[in-house]
Formats: structure tokens, sequence, C-alpha cells
């Protein structure tokens, strides 16, 4: 699956990278996440996640070509 | 007969709303003219050279565009039914803008000036809070700040 992330996470991770472990949904990517970058955990748990531009349900199931948006706190305006 | 027309010139193309362009509050205000409004109301956020007592340089803005496009197109049309609107305009700058110019322009236009105004304040807290748009801040000290003025626990737009 694809994940993009946004803002202050593009100090973490790459803009847009591929993952290939064995997730079946928006909380266990979020724990993967977390595990490569433990510095980031405080900024993913003020995140929201979503596929197809609209948000989704942590415990929403994740498919091999899903795009993955990750979404920090808006700061607009 | 004639039929009643709504207006909204802008919020029908879901793909203007947010722009790597300079925003062009002139222009904006040019479109919104309307027989049945009476009232006309533009904000326009602009950027500060300072934040928090901190000297900013510049800001940078970053969005995901295609979440962001729709998300204010729904906005406008919710602001639209509620206040009776004739016009209803938003668009949200990405990318490096300079101190004085345009972040976002809300353009509302009703009847009577409290629905345009009300619908304004409506719908720029709401870009503020809930669309996924990024505000990085540059200091003149050479660090940058993600988020700054990010006030996303305040719900009531009292700030």
């Amino acid at each position: 699956m694809k994940v993009q992330v946004f803002a202050v996470l593009k100090d973490h991770f790459d803009k847009e990278f591929e993952v290939h472990a064995n997730i079946s949904n928006a909380q266990e990517l979020k724990n993967f996440l977390i595990q490569s970058r433990p510095e980031t955990k405080n900024i993913l748990n003020n995140c929201r996640f979503a596929v197809d531009d609209e948000f989704v349900e942590m415990n929403f199931k994740l498919k091999i070509d899903d795009t993955i948006a990750i979404i920090p706190p808006s700061s607009g305006g | 007969m004639i039929p009643l027309q709504s207006y909204h010139p802008v919020a029908e193309d879901s793909s203007n709303h947010i722009s790597a362009a300079p925003l062009d509050p002139v222009a904006l205000i040019s479109l919104a003219h309307h027989p049945k409004a009476g009232a006309i109301v533009l904000f326009s956020g602009e950027v500060r050279d300072s934040n928090l007592g901190k000297q900013v340089t510049h800001l940078e803005y970053e969005a995901h565009v295609s979440m962001a496009s729709k998300m204010i197109a729904a906005i406008l049309k919710e602001a639209t039914s509620r206040w009776y609107l004739n016009i209803a305009i938003a668009q949200h700058r990405t990318g490096k803008l300079e101190v004085g110019e345009s972040a976002v322009i809300v353009v509302t236009g009703s009847a009577h000036r409290k629905e345009a105004y009300a619908a304004n304040r409506f719908i720029i807290d709401k870009i503020k809070h809930e669309v996924p748009i990024w505000k990085c801040e540059y200091l003149a000290d050479g660090t940058k700040e993600w988020g700054g003025n990010c006030n996303c626990g305040v719900v009531n737009g009292e700030w």
C-alpha cells in the first residue's frame, strides 16, 4: 500500500512511500509507522487517516492497492 | 416568468478552491454581484509579519488538494442552504506567501448583511479547523514552525 504524509510528518517520512508489511487496518498502519519512527508517536496520535479523499476510522480495512493519506490537525487560514 | 437562478461562479468549480497562484480579492469581488443579494461580505486572511512575538519572514501552505477542494465545496454548499446565500466563494492559497498576501478569501452574498456576515464567519472557521491545509511559518531566526496559530481545540470560533 502507498502512504502519503503531509506538513510536519514530512520532516520524519518521505512525502510518499510504499509499505509492504502485513497490515490489515489503519490502526495497524499507525502502529507500524510509530514502530519505525518512535519520535512521531505524539504527532501520529493526533492525525486522522483518509482513503480516497474520505476520512476513515482506525478499524478501516486496508487493501494492498489503497493509498492512505495521513492528515495532521489543520492549520489553514 | 423568469426562473430563479443561483449564482455561484466559483463554488461550482471544485478544482478552484485551492490555488497555487496568488489570490485576487478584486477579481473575486467583481464576480460577486447578484440581483437578489443586497449584502456582499469579503474576508481575506492575510500573512502577518509576526506571530506570538516572533518575526515571520514568509509562510508556506500545503494542502491535500483533492480532499481540501471537496471539503471546501461541501462547506460552501452547507452555508448556502443554511443562510440562503446567493453567492458563496472560497479560495485558499498554497505555496510560498510573502507578508501582506492573501492566504484565504471567502466571499458571501445574501439578501441582507446579517446572513452574509454569519455565513462568511462559519465558512472561514470551518476551513481553518477542518480542511486539510497546513501552514509552515518561516521565522527571522532561520527556523521554521509547522502549524503555528493552529487553534484546533477551539471549535466555537472565538480566538
